[in-house]
């Protein structure tokens, strides 16, 4: 099991310092290509990066626009589709572009974990990994969703309790399930991703020289580089699905 | 500890996330959606201003096509009152010469019969004197002057019963 370095060790607030430091890192990067594109950017003569960003932004749009019932919420949720479709694309592929781990042996006190959680890890601590392959970040973004959802859906309180019950009261457990399933399909994919790598890295050679999983691993990342480019688009569907159904101002007539 | 669920991480990631949302939908986004509302809404009004310029040309096609055939009819119509006044004229024309030529060929036939005659009256009177005299020579100058006008009557009235 990896470690990473960690704040408020032993507290309830414990943090992952690399989650965040990641987070952060994912946002410079897109911030850093955004200015970049659209420095010059022009009405007229699009070129090069910025046709790119046009490009994300129009795919932003219509996945927007084929999920939210009204232009309304899709100018609500636009923003934030667009970031969370960017931010979950560069956040996936960080962690298979590269990883940074450093070793300690013996096991010692650092970075606020302790000999003991340095030995179950066998002395490894990941520096630099994808944020989303944490499970508390993931989580913490489907729950972000869900909040945002209801805060939505509780500016028609009338049709926001009506549909807890009115088709059925399962949507009661949908709502449980939901941000669960949400946060837990991401960090899954990409986590899973993530450790199958590691373990094929970390495998010792044949006879000391073959590298045998050298082609495993090419083909791991094809496809730990497709899935994590699912996610991100199935994650940001998800939520703009999420946020559609309780934009009750679309359906205020029925 | 991936693994493991932290509400440190979990409350940070959520803080940290909204961070970072906010600066990019501020500074990125923001600029980014501007540009494009602004193409979007140039777009429109081009084509609004395409469709309106020419729905003008086609109205100032028709005009200047009935401009053209009004024009067109209306020289037809000058040119058939020209045809027809100029057809008139030529016929007035035509029959005022006739009257002309008709009138002067009397005037000259009336002044030629005017002239024979008095030429002829000269004549009758010199061929009267002259046979009046002859005979009076020939008779020796006996003839008294009563006599005289009364042969020179008589022989003009015969010289116009005979000429005419």
């Amino acid at each position: 099991m990896p470690v990473f370095p960690t704040l408020f060790a032993g507290t309830i607030w414990q943090t992952n310092v690399t989650v965040i430091a990641t987070i952060f890192l994912t946002g410079l990067i897109i911030f850093v290509v955004l200015r970049v594109g659209l420095a010059r950017m022009d009405m007229r003569r699009p070129r090069g990066l910025q046709n790119l960003i046009e490009w994300a932004a129009e795919f932003a749009t219509n996945m927007a626009r084929e999920t939210m019932p009204t232009e309304q919420s899709v100018n609500f949720i636009l923003p934030l589709a667009f970031v969370m479709l960017l931010f979950l694309f560069v956040a996936n592929w960080l962690g298979l572009i590269m990883s940074i781990t450093v070793h300690f042996n013996p096991p010692m006190s650092v970075w606020g974990l302790t000999p003991s959680d340095l030995a179950g890890s066998k002395g490894d601590i990941e520096l630099f990994d994808s944020p989303t392959s944490n499970m508390s970040m993931a989580l913490a973004l489907a729950i972000m969703v869900w909040v945002i959802s209801h805060a939505r859906g509780l500016r028609h309180p009338k049709q926001w309790l009506r549909h807890f019950y009115s088709p059925s009261p399962l949507a009661v457990i949908e709502e449980i399930t939901n941000p669960l399933t949400h946060g837990m399909r991401l960090y899954g994919n990409i986590f899973a991703g993530e450790a199958l790598l590691g373990i094929m890295l970390r495998a010792p050679f044949a006879l000391h020289w073959i590298p045998w999983q050298l082609p495993l691993i090419v083909l791991w990342l094809f496809y730990s580089g497709f899935v994590a480019t699912i996610q991100a688009y199935v994650f940001s569907i998800l939520m703009c699905l999420y946020v559609g159904n309780k934009s009750f101002e679309g359906h205020a007539h029925d | 500890m991936g693994g493991v669920f932290q509400v440190g991480t979990f409350i940070f990631s959520i803080i940290s996330f909204l961070i970072v949302f906010f600066f990019i939908q501020r500074f990125a986004f923001r600029p980014l959606a501007k540009m494009l509302e602004q193409r979007r809404q140039h777009v429109e009004s081009q084509i609004t201003e395409a469709e309106k310029s020419r729905e003008e040309a086609a109205s100032l096609l028709a005009e200047q096509r009935r401009l053209l055939d009004e024009a067109r009819k209306e020289a037809k119509n000058l040119l058939d009152a020209a045809r027809v006044r100029a057809d008139e004229q030529a016929r007035e024309i035509l029959l005022k010469a006739e009257e002309e030529a008709s009138r002067i060929l009397e005037e000259n036939r009336q002044a030629i019969v005017r002239e024979r005659d008095e030429a002829l009256a000269a004549v009758t009177q010199r061929v009267a004197e002259l046979s009046v005299e002859l005979t009076a020579k020939l008779l020796h100058s006996h003839v008294s002057p009563e006599l005289h006008r009364e042969m020179v009557a008589e022989a003009e009235k015969r010289l116009g019963e005979l000429v005419c």
